[in-house]
């Protein structure tokens, strides 16, 4: 691991852990409701300070907290064209496929490229530090998996036939990505017998 | 007339549906006076934020780290303008760098120990997130209120990367003060960060 990125996922790690402390808190808004307050931004006095944690200009996170969900934003290091569009790739594979995941949020806030969104029933059911693991490995997997990624598409064909050339490949190895992903969120489910 | 004829470009939109009319009743939640929530606090001017500077600038000439580092801590501009805000953040962030990695630990441990020294280090983690914030795009934290949105449709447009260099060192040098202030003073600095009102 690179001298810099471990005070940074370490700081990740101890914000999401500071963070995640939810309790159940019913709609002030609509009747009978019960909805994530960072979403529906109803009530301005449980909605917290926002916490950025950044490692530099284009690799950071946003930790916005509230009574009963905390929103997890990751920006995700894209040093060139190619790597945008990798990442883009890998988010969109993996957003199409939400509710596998349980806590990624379909959508990413502006500015970030994926977002999870975590609210009191996901700490209920889940351990929490299972799902501080799950954000961190996830961080620390995805920089690996872009630039493998970005030497599978490098080669000696010209850029525009590579993307065209290179993208049921690409489909393919963010499939088996997204898929390795899968399984530590549910073993983190099924280590937990109230899910099941 | 005709209901037909009663429409005009406005009501055939579709804007009014993203108006929020919950914003409209006095007594919603969404009208929830959110200053209530911590005490007045004195304000504090940019020129008073410089003069801090200078002070603690000599104080660090003089060789005296913790005293610069108490001394920015223990007058954070919660109530000023903008302009006062980052000039304490500069200053704050300037007594960081100048500090040596080893004497990081030792130097939080003894403010950490000193009367008022756990308000101190909150402070200090209020503005080292805020140091991290700095180059982050702006979340609007009040809702939309009344203003209509356009539905308008996706964009592909993202930003586009740029040269990191001189934020990633400053940003280290954050993150290691980060690792430490947490060592010393636990996780519930980070929570009254969240919690508190008082925002830097």
């Amino acid at each position: 691991m690179s001298q810099s990125l471990r005070p940074y996922l370490q700081a990740v790690r101890s914000s999401l852990t500071a963070a995640l402390t939810l309790s159940n808190f019913a709609s002030q808004t609509a009747e009978r409701h019960n909805v994530p307050e960072i979403e529906a931004q109803t009530s301005p006095e449980v909605v917290l300070t926002p916490l950025t944690i950044s490692r530099n200009e284009n690799e950071r996170v946003l930790i916005e907290p509230s009574i009963n969900s905390v929103r997890i934003s990751i920006k995700i290091k894209q040093a060139d064209e190619i790597e945008h569009i990798l990442v883009h790739k890998f988010t969109r594979f993996l957003t199409q496929r939400a509710e596998s995941f349980f806590i990624l949020r379909r959508k990413p806030i502006k500015g970030y490229d994926i977002s999870f969104l975590i609210t009191n029933f996901h700490t209920e059911e889940m351990l929490k530090h299972k799902l501080v693991d799950f954000i961190i490995q996830f961080m620390e997997e995805v920089d690996k998996e872009i630039s493998e990624m970005k030497l599978f598409v490098g080669g000696t064909v010209p850029l525009l036939a590579r993307a065209e050339v290179n993208r049921l490949q690409l489909n393919a190895r963010a499939r088996f990505v997204a898929e390795s992903f899968l399984t530590p969120v549910s073993r983190a489910v099924a280590a937990c017998p109230a899910m099941s | 007339m005709s209901i037909i004829q009663q429409h005009s470009n406005a009501t055939l939109g579709d804007a009014w549906r993203t108006i929020n009319i919950d914003a409209l009743t006095e007594d919603s939640s969404v009208n929830f006076d959110t200053s209530t929530l911590h005490p007045p606090q004195p304000e504090i001017s940019e020129a008073d934020a410089r003069q801090i500077n200078t002070q603690v600038r000599q104080l660090l000439r003089g060789g005296d780290a913790e005293g610069a580092l108490r001394g920015c801590l223990d007058t954070p501009v919660y109530n000023g303008s903008e302009a006062a805000k980052d000039a304490h953040l500069q200053t704050i962030t300037e007594v960081l760098q100048s500090i040596k990695a080893s004497e990081m630990s030792p130097l939080l441990k003894s403010i950490y120990s000193s009367e008022g020294g756990n308000e101190a280090l909150d402070v200090l983690m209020k503005y080292i997130y805020k140091g991290m914030g700095a180059g982050a795009p702006k979340v609007s934290r009040t809702p939309s209120g009344v203003t209509p949105q356009s539905t308008g449709g996706f964009s592909q447009v993202g930003g586009r990367p740029g040269s990191n260099e001189p934020t990633g060192a400053a940003m280290s040098v954050l993150l290691s003060w980060h690792e430490k202030v947490v060592d010393v003073a636990g996780l519930g600095c980070i929570g009254r960060t969240m919690t508190d009102w008082r925002r830097v």
